[in-house]
C-alpha cells in the first residue's frame, strides 16, 4: 500500500531554526552563519572584526569545532562572548546544536552574533540555524574554480569574502575569474576582497556589517 | 557527510507515517532530491541502510529521484532549466531569476505492508 507523505526531510531542523530566529528577533541580533573550508580564515576574520568593532557594535560568537576549543580561546582574548560547540564527528552545525548554545550567551548584550560553522564547503549550506544571512570566505590558495565545484554554498551566501589576497601573487588564482564564477552561481552576491593579516579591505567588511545591522534594526532583513 | 543526518530524518519521517497507518513493514521510500542539495545517492543509500537496521524500514528500498535545477525569469516570464549552474535567463539574459527547482529535499511517499 502506498502512503502519500510529502514532508520536507529537514523540517525538524527548520522548525528549531525558526525558534532560534524568534529568540534572535527578540534580542535584536543580526545573526550571520559564517562558512568556509578549513583554514580559509574564519577565526582570523573574527579576531580582526572583534578588534575593529570595539566601541561601535557588540560582537558575540558561537564556534563549531570538531574536537578542540582553540578557536573559542583565540576569540575570547578579545573580551567578547564566545561559546564553543564541540561537534565531535559532525561536519556542520544544525539548528538544534545552536539552540543549546543560546542560554549560555547574554543575547540582549550582543548586536552581531556570528556563528562560525565547521570548516567544510558542502554540509553547512544544507542546514539553516536561524541566521539572517549565510556568508562565506574563500581564500585565494583554494583556487578560483571553487564556486563551480561547491555551487550550493555559493548560491546560499549573501556575501563572499575573498581572503589572503596578499598571497594571490604566489598562486595562479585569477580574481576576475573567481568573481565571475561566484556571480554565475549567485548574481546578487556581494564580494569583498580582504587580507586578514595585512588588514586590506577590512574597512569595507566592517561597513557591510554595520549597514546590515542597521537594516536588521529597521526590520527589513530577512534570511 | 551530511548524508547521515539526512538518512536519520528520512527514517524518522517514514516510520512515523507508517505507524500512523498501523504498518508493520516499510518496503519502499520515494525521495525527491534537488541537484543543488549535493546528495550522493550511494552514500545516502548506505547511510540509510545503517540507520534503518533493526527498524520496520530495515529492508526498505530507498529510491532517490534527482531533480535538475530550474528557474523562472521575472523579466520575461520564461521557465527554463539551469544547466551548468548558469543563473541567467537563456531568453533575455536577465539575472533577475528565481530558482524554481533543484533545492527540494522531500519525502514523497512510502510503500507499506
Amino acid at each position: 500500500m502506498k502512503i502519500n507523505v510529502m514532508q520536507e526531510v529537514l523540517q525538524a531542523n527548520d522548525r528549531i531554526a525558526g525558534e532560534n530566529r524568534k529568540i534572535f528577533q527578540k534580542n535584536k541580533n543580526l545573526v550571520l552563519n559564517l562558512m568556509s573550508s578549513p583554514g580559509a580564515g574564519k577565526t582570523s576574520l573574527l579576531e580582526k572584526t572583534a578588534e575593529m568593532l570595539q566601541g561601535r557594535l557588540r560582537l558575540g560568537v558561537i564556534v563549531g569545532d570538531l574536537e578542540t576549543t582553540r578557536d573559542a580561546d583565540r576569540i575570547s582574548k578579545y573580551n567578547i562572548p564566545a561559546i564553543q560547540l564541540t561537534t565531535g564527528n559532525a561536519c556542520h552545525l544544525d539548528a538544534n546544536m545552536v539552540s543549546y548554545a543560546l542560554p549560555h550567551l547574554k543575547l540582549e548584550e550582543i548586536d552581531i552574533l556570528v556563528i562560525e560553522n565547521v570548516g567544510n564547503l558542502v554540509c553547512p549550506a544544507e542546514f539553516i540555524v536561524g541566521e539572517d544571512y549565510k556568508i562565506m570566505i574563500l581564500s585565494v590558495t583554494e583556487g578560483d574554480e571553487k564556486p563551480l565545484k561547491y555551487p550550493m554554498m555559493f548560491h546560499e551566501s549573501k556575501l563572499l569574502l575573498i581572503n589572503k589576497i596578499d598571497l594571490a601573487q604566489y598562486t595562479n588564482f585569477n580574481m576576475e575569474e573567481a568573481k565571475a564564477n561566484a556571480h554565475k552561481i549567485n548574481p546578487d552576491m556581494d564580494i569583498i576582497e580582504i587580507s586578514c593579516t595585512q588588514g586590506t579591505g577590512l574597512d569595507r567588511w566592517i561597513k557591510w556589517l554595520v549597514e546590515h545591522y542597521k537594516q536588521k534594526l529597521k526590520g527589513s532583513a530577512h534570511a | 557527510m551530511h548524508e547521515m543526518g539526512i538518512a536519520q530524518n528520512i527514517l524518522d519521517i517514514a516510520v512515523a507515517a507508517a505507524r500512523k497507518e498501523g504498518a508493520s513493514k516499510i518496503t519502499r521510500i520515494n525521495l525527491v532530491a534537488g541537484e543543488l542539495r549535493g546528495i550522493e545517492p550511494m552514500q545516502l543509500t548506505f547511510c540509510f541502510a545503517v540507520v534503518a537496521r533493526d527498524t520496520i524500514a530495515g529492508n526498505a528500498y530507498l529510491d532517490i529521484e534527482t531533480v535538475p535545477v530550474s528557474g523562472y525569469c521575472n523579466e520575461c516570464q520564461t521557465n527554463f532549466s539551469i544547466d551548468d549552474y548558469a543563473y541567467v535567463c537563456p531568453q533575455c539574459g536577465s539575472v533577475k531569476i528565481e530558482v524554481t527547482g533543484g533545492t527540494e529535499l522531500r519525502l514523497k511517499d512510502i510503500e507499506i505492508e
